[in-house]
């Protein structure tokens, strides 16, 4: 699922820049060591160690708070080199154009993974380096992109949810059905990813969001051109706007935007829709050849953390995927950043050819259509 | 004797440039053509094995009609472009130079912020309750939040807004040039104002408004960033088709015949400029 959380975000983000040093993700100069006041040995050790070296994390950007970065600068002495992509696509270009070095640790969603395990990308991850490993949600694991959990460490997950403003829409939703509603007439906004929303077509019509039968795909496709006169706009950045600014009464959004929304105007109501859900995962990697592994695995660590993963949670608004980070998650926001239990659960997979030719006529014709 | 040596040494000046355009102009184009006749690996990347399917998949109505989208947007956009530019560019010609100075700097004072960032703009000013509503508010219109942002309309306005600069450029130039004594001639000779504009003015302001025609339609067939903020994704352009194709959609030799296609219409389009003008340059611009 295509994750993107730069949304009311940047503004907290912004924040956070200003009161932290300056806004780059990359180590502050104040952070190296000879400006630093006293500390405890452990530190100063560990920081002699990692003197000199280099982590090159390669995401998108807004993926982790700066008191993170330069927490794990502050405790390793290694310098972060905070490298960014737009789409996880660009990613696997340029990781395949550097056959698999050149960065040390990538995070990125799970079906990009799936396509970088098969290319030789990713190098086997070693459990045991990583004293924190027993924190991670087994729910996030064992997922077809990393069946045998060999490659990846799970870093947030994401569930798109319908969201509404109560004041606007005169019915109660209960699911992605109620999207169809003839009373919504011009006024929701999707996300602009066509496989999650031919995906919950599929759902409401009890279906599975990864079938590859094409003639089930078709009717999909024919029960979305329905949809079409209700929908205002399709976008995948910023979408929560669309709601907070008017444009629109419903949106489905994904779990950063449904956060994002919820900050800003706390009566929106969240919807988890009836027919299941589907979700995304988050992970990081290390890359067959990267020049850092050593590196890579204590940042994971250093995030594995429950504490710091509380914070990476809270801050870019993606489901915890870290059982004891969960823990400490305040009460108030808990309920958007702890998955909801005791629904049906799918993820969005890498299907064959044939049928990802008709996912992606489906979605433009359907797109053409809500003009 | 020595000419002929000079002529050689010129050569090889301009030889860096003629590297530069061959590897970065040509190349990437040789490229894209070979992509459009390759097949695509299940999963990732492309197959050297020669197909003709890509160009066969552009025939199916879905994707046809994307073109149909792009052709109509663009004719469209052109002929209100066409509408205001001209008159505009006419008028500015006709200005005095102070005028023409003064013009000149409104058309080109936006230029210096991204046309990004001007989209943006007319976001807030389309937007439900955005500048437009607020101020048709103010002066005592009680009416609804307005439902311009993502459609047709607002794509259209945001493709005028972009390209106008260039018609009215293109236009100037041209009226900049002419002759108008001969305009005065015509009306001593017993034209009316109409028929003098008709077969003096506009006879010669032609291949001006003909580049202009050129410098907006051409563009417009491939500005799908307008229609990706403005249109909220629901105007489907071949250029957003192409940028599906090449990120999820994951296919890029699709994306490269599309290409192909998209850049063989607007190159007979030009043809069809050169044909018709007799003009090998586009005027105002070259």
């Amino acid at each position: 699922m295509r994750k993107r959380m730069y949304g009311g975000l940047l503004a907290t983000a912004m924040a956070m820049a200003l009161a932290l040093t300056g806004c780059g993700n990359t180590s502050g100069a104040g952070t190296e060591n000879g400006t630093q006041p006293a500390q405890g040995e452990d530190a100063q050790t560990a920081q002699e160690q990692g003197d000199g070296q280099e982590l090159v994390l390669y995401t998108w950007d807004l993926m982790f708070p700066d008191e993170i970065l330069e927490g794990f600068e502050e405790e390793t002495g290694i310098e972060v080199v905070y490298s960014k992509f737009d789409t996880d696509e660009a990613m696997l270009q340029k990781l395949s154009t550097a056959d698999g070095g050149d960065y040390d640790l990538i995070f990125a969603d799970d079906y990009i993974i799936e396509t970088a395990i098969e290319q030789g990308l990713v190098q086997e991850l070693d459990p045991s380096k990583l004293e924190n490993y027993e924190n991670i949600d087994s729910r996030y694991q064992g997922q077809f992109y990393d069946p045998e959990d060999a490659y990846t460490v799970p870093y947030g997950a994401g569930i798109p949810l319908i969201v509404y403003d109560p004041e606007l829409v005169d019915f109660e939703i209960t699911g992605y059905a109620d999207l169809w509603n003839e009373s919504l007439t011009d006024s929701v906004a999707l996300v602009a990813n066509g496989r999650v929303i031919t995906g919950i077509t599929l759902l409401s019509m009890g279906e599975s969001m990864n079938t590859e039968d094409t003639a089930v795909i078709e009717e999909a496709g024919q029960k979305l051109l329905q949809l079409a006169p209700n929908v205002r706009l399709i976008q995948d950045d910023n979408t929560q706007n669309a709601l907070l600014n008017g444009e629109a009464s419903v949106a489905f959004l994904y779990t950063s935007q449904v956060y994002a929304a919820l900050q800003e105007n706390p009566d929106l109501r969240v919807v988890v829709p009836e027919e299941g859900l589907g979700f995304g995962v988050i992970a990081g990697f290390i890359p067959s050849k990267a020049p850092n592994s050593e590196a890579a695995y204590q940042f994971l660590d250093y995030i594995l953390d429950a504490e710091n993963s509380a914070a990476c949670t809270q801050y870019v608004g993606y489901y915890s995927t870290n059982t004891a980070g969960e823990e400490l998650i305040p009460e108030e926001v808990s309920q958007l950043l702890v998955a909801p239990e005791g629904k049906t659960m799918e993820m969005v997979e890498n299907v064959s050819q044939e049928a990802n030719d008709v996912y992606n006529k489906v979605w433009t014709e359907f797109k053409a259509a809500c003009d | 004797m020595q000419k002929k040596k000079q002529g050689g040494k010129l050569w090889l000046a301009a030889a860096p440039l003629y590297l530069f355009t061959l590897l970065f102009v040509a190349g990437p184009l040789v490229y894209m053509v070979i992509l459009s006749f390759q097949t695509r690996a299940e999963g990732y990347g492309v197959l050297n094995v020669f197909t003709l399917d890509n160009y066969k998949k552009i025939l199916d109505p879905v994707y046809l009609e994307t073109f149909g989208q792009s052709f109509r947007l663009a004719v469209t956009s052109t002929l209100i472009i066409a509408g205001i530019g001209y008159p505009f560019g006419y008028f500015m010609a006709k200005c005095s130079p102070k005028w023409k100075k003064r013009l000149m700097m409104l058309i080109m004072i936006p230029f210096w912020t991204s046309s990004l960032i001007r989209l943006y703009g007319w976001m807030i000013i389309l937007q439900a309750k955005g500048a437009l509503y607020q101020t048709l508010h103010f002066l005592g219109m009680d009416i609804a939040p307005l439902k311009i942002l993502y459609s047709y309309p607002a794509v259209v306005i945001g493709m005028v807004y972009a390209l106008l600069p260039f018609m009215m450029l293109a236009v100037y130039s041209s009226a900049e040039k002419m002759d108008w004594s001969l305009v005065e001639a015509a009306r001593d000779l017993g034209a009316s104002p109409v028929k003098a504009f008709l077969t003096v003015t506009l006879k010669l302001t032609m291949p001006g408004l003909l580049s202009g025609v050129i410098l907006t339609f051409v563009p417009s067939m491939g500005l799908f960033f307008i229609a990706d903020l403005l249109g909220g994704n629901k105007i489907v352009l071949v250029g957003n088709l192409i940028q599906d194709q090449l990120t999820r959609g994951a296919d890029w030799p699709f994306a490269a015949a599309l290409a192909v296609v998209l850049m063989v219409m607007t190159s007979l389009i030009i043809f069809l400029y050169r044909k018709v003008t007799h003009s090998t340059e586009l005027e105002g611009i070259l």
